[in-house]
């Protein structure tokens, strides 16, 4: 039986002994950090301060000492991402802190996406995702792109506030297959449609598959200005993408 | 390099959807009550401005997040990009205050300036613009600070709330003070009675609340009287071995930024629930603070706190939803529940750590009970103070203020009515009108050419309070220089009453005065007219209150402000309401007969007398109330 004194992080046991209440997932948590390199708690210490430049550069450092991708993937990332949600759960930190965890998180990938390209394993597929022009809401949208990176997609995001052209020259460059609008406001909702119709102009529109979301978005709404698909939540969002794929 | 496997690889996807999956449905739940742009430090991470982002008291700060996760917050949100964080930089204006100066510098604001010239400014709200305690006078240099926010449109020139005035010019001089707003202590200095049974009693080592035993004492048992005005709030500290009163304090109700009279505080708080009872309770806890700093006692020792007020007031601090006070037939939830048979009686009790207030834990709170409607525990404290009872003859009270009530009885029948009077005498509506602090104009007569007039501690004149006003119309309708229908002599459209500093009444002032007056004057009249009593019947006429205890009686019945009852049997009793809840405090057997006297008392309801209109507009002269009561 491991104890919390085998971790050789100081941050992580203190994150364990502060915020992890229940037994089973102390145990758990314990035991797995307890065996894991120090290099790797590092990694996973970084994620869960939200530190992206650390983990960009400690995830760099421990695959050029030639420790396997797997092995970050377990004890690093995923595992630092096992801390986050506990803490999440139980309300210790909120979802801007959680998304900065998630950057963390994308920064380690990185490193990872061309290894996973040598081995032949190739992106569920690429998509391109923004809020629409006029809006600045962008919550929902970085859900989304955490829920799809995390299920294998290559997400490029456009951030807020995105032009047609922005959108139309992003699915270019990237070769995208998939494009994601989200608005949060009834009055930016219309720049949705807009860029449709901007990807109709440019000749575009059947090399993409184009889902929609955001709070006053509704199913019909979706289906009158000629999106492919439209997702709910996040979770959706991703069994959306999915559909489309296989469309 | 080593490759990775494709299946080994899809098993870490998995396991992390399922992890993510998990966060985002939490997030939705979440959702639903905290704003996810709300960091857990509560500083706001969002790209858009936002009605409830505040500017952050440190230096450099992120925006801060005063959203109350109750609320949806998402009507908060704007969906323009907020202002770019401020740069500073400084300019070669100086800031002045008293007798400091300190270079100007942009984006910093007058609070900022105040710190560094160490000039104390009142806040209670981090100075994030909705405390509104920290009003500053800017004498000179408006045009170097930028417009006035959205926290501040209840101010007029020359006055700006310190954390919200930001330098724009640095080059341009700017001079402030804060405001000097001590408001009067209106009680009159009443001996301990020389019996007292209060609730709260010592026996031996062991403090007993009734048959409760509390505490161990600690060297005092203290209690606190309080009058929760919706203008001014007034508190005594009173020992409860003694019956002595260690000290009265005064200060102006902070919940002021959600409205002057109690109407506008129904609907703030319908809109922003929770806000006004913290604003009155971080007072009284602050206040109670200061005596323990003051008198070297501990808060533990304070074992009850009596609060007289209205209606409204008294159950916004007990927590209590007041929205059905606000609309017909305007009785309150206890009051409902007391007709409905659910209670015995309208008074309240509950302990201090729910109501929040820092006394000791068990203490209690007690709110007196209400007659009916607005008619509320201010006057059953007043009742308390005069000793009426049924008994009493051809006796009127009146407390004025922003809601006048009044009580007459005769011939064995008490009737009530409250008069929605506005803060019209009490500084709000009219352009130079002020409450009673320093620097207001209380005293006015006509000289022939121009005004002589005297201020509250002879400081320079800011305002004309609400005696100053009385006086001002009537002079002005003594010497024929207004109407009874408030129309100035020779077309004049305002009367200049202090030329140097601009201070005047306009025809739109005196309007809104008439209005005020009415209503005084529709309360008293139907009041009396219901018990068939005539003005010069009145054997005794109390008036108590804020500013009443100031007003020229005879200025009042003149301008059809008071009934015509003759002057000398007027006995001005100040703010009776403390001095009842300080009876209260002290008296166990008074507590038990105002909960049962006040439902004797008949109540009568002004809007649906069907002549009240009629009433209304005559009261809206400037002129006296007729002698018979028709």
């Amino acid at each position: 039986m491991a104890e919390l004194g085998d971790i050789a992080n100081e941050f992580i046991r203190d994150e364990i002994d502060e915020f992890l209440e229940r037994e089973d997932e102390r145990t758990r948590n314990i035991e797995h950090f307890a065996q894991a390199r120090p290099l790797m708690q590092d990694i996973a210490a970084a994620l869960i301060d939200g530190a992206h430049e650390e983990v960009d550069a400690l995830t760099r450092s421990a695959l050029d000492e030639g420790i396997e991708a797997l092995e970050i993937m377990d004890d690093g990332l995923i595992a630092g991402m096992g801390i986050v949600g506990i803490k999440f759960r139980e309300n210790f930190i909120f979802v801007p802190e959680v998304l900065s965890c998630a950057r963390a998180m994308k920064a380690g990938m990185a490193h990872i996406e061309p290894i996973l390209s040598d081995s032949g394993i190739e992106p569920i597929g690429t998509v391109v995702m923004g809020t629409v022009k006029g809006d600045l809401h962008d919550i929902g949208k970085n859900l989304c792109i955490m829920m799809l990176r995390g299920a294998g997609f290559v997400v490029h995001d456009l951030g807020v506030d995105t032009s047609e052209d922005e959108f139309i020259a992003a699915i270019e460059e990237h070769g995208a297959t998939l494009l994601g609008m989200s608005a949060l406001l009834t009055t930016t909702m219309p720049n949705m449609g807009k860029t449709i119709e901007a990807f109709i102009d440019e000749d575009l529109r059947d090399d993409v598959k184009i889902m929609v979301g955001g709070a006053p978005v509704t199913p019909e709404f979706a289906e009158d200005m000629g999106a492919d698909g439209y997702g709910k939540d996040a979770l959706a969002c991703v069994e959306l993408a999915k559909q489309l794929l296989s469309e | 390099m080593v490759p990775i496997d494709p299946g080994e690889y899809q098993k870490r996807l998995d396991k992390l959807t399922s992890m993510l999956g998990d966060i985002v449905q939490h997030a939705d739940t979440q959702a639903q009550s905290r704003c996810p742009y709300k960091n857990r430090h509560g500083e706001c991470t969002a790209q858009f401005g936002c009605r409830n982002q505040r500017k952050n008291p440190q230096a450099g700060g992120a925006l801060l997040c005063v959203g109350d996760d109750q609320l949806d917050y998402r009507s908060a949100w704007e969906s323009e990009k907020r202002p770019t964080p401020p740069t500073d930089a400084q300019g070669s204006g100086q800031l002045r205050c008293g007798d400091g100066a300190h270079p100007s510098t942009r984006h910093s604001t007058l609070f900022d300036a105040s710190d560094a010239l160490s000039v104390a400014v009142p806040t209670s709200c981090y100075r994030s613009g909705s405390c509104h305690e920290c009003i500053v006078e800017v004498k000179q240099g408006m045009e170097a600070l930028n417009g006035r926010t959205r926290d501040e449109l209840f101010l007029s020139d020359p006055y700006r709330l310190a954390c919200q005035a930001e330098i724009v010019d640095p080059d341009i001089d700017v001079e402030f003070a804060p405001l000097n707003r001590t408001p009067r202590i209106l009680t009159l200095s009443t001996p301990p009675p020389n019996a007292i049974d209060p609730l709260v009693a010592r026996r031996g080592d062991r403090v007993f609340y009734g048959e409760e035993e509390v505490d161990t004492y600690r060297g005092h048992v203290l209690g606190i009287a309080i009058d929760l005005g919706t203008t001014t709030v007034a508190m005594e500290l009173i020992d409860l071995e003694t019956g002595q009163s260690m000290e009265v304090a005064s200060f102006e109700n902070p919940q002021r930024f959600g409205g002057s009279d109690v109407m506008y505080r129904i609907s703030y708080d319908g809109a922003h629930p929770r806000e006004l009872r913290q604003a009155i309770v971080r007072a009284i806890n602050r206040q109670i603070a200061q005596w323990c700093t003051t008198f070297n006692v501990h808060r533990h020792c304070i074992y009850e706190l009596v609060v007289a007020g209205n209606s409204t007031m008294r159950d916004i601090l007990f927590r209590y939803d007041v929205q059905c006070i606000g609309q017909k037939p305007y009785k309150s939830q206890v009051e409902l529940e007391f007709l409905d048979g659910q209670r015995p009686h309208t008074a309240l009790c509950e302990k201090t750590r729910r109501l929040g207030v820092r006394a000791h834990p068990k203490a209690r709170v007690y709110g007196l009970p209400l007659v009916a409607s607005h008619v509320g525990a201010d006057v059953a404290a007043d009742l308390c103070t005069t000793q009426l009872d049924e008994q009493a003859d051809a006796v009127l009270l009146i407390d004025v203020g922003t809601n006048t009530e009044v009580v007459a009885i005769h011939n064995g029948r008490m009737v009530a009515a409250s008069s929605p009077a506005g803060p019209a005498f009490e500084g709000g509506a009219v352009t130079y009108g002020m409450p009673g602090y320093e620097g207001a104009i209380e005293r006015l007569r006509w000289n022939g050419s121009g005004w002589d007039y005297s201020t509250i501690g002879n400081q320079p004149a800011q305002g004309i309070c609400g005696s100053g006003l009385i006086d001002l119309l009537a002079e002005l309708r003594r010497h024929e220089l207004m109407s009874p229908k408030g129309v100035f002599s020779d077309r004049q459209r305002a009367i200049s009453v202090v030329p140097e500093t601009g201070i005047s009444l306009s025809r739109l002032d005196a309007s809104n005065l008439a209005q005020a007056k009415a209503a005084n004057y529709c309360g008293q009249y139907i009041v009396l007219r219901a018990l068939g009593l005539a003005p010069a019947q009145v054997k005794k006429l109390y008036l108590a209150g804020g500013f009443a205890h100031y007003v020229d009686a005879q200025a009042a019945i003149d301008i059809g402000f008071l009934a015509p009852v003759p002057v000398e049997r007027i006995e001005k009793i100040g703010n009776a309401s403390l001095g009842g809840a300080r009876d209260v405090l002290l008296s166990q057997q008074k507590r038990r007969q105002l909960e049962q006297l006040v439902q004797q008392i008949e109540h009568v309801e002004l809007e649906t007398t069907p002549d009240f209109f009629e009433l209304f507009v005559d009261g809206c002269q400037f002129k006296p109330m007729p002698s018979t009561l028709i």
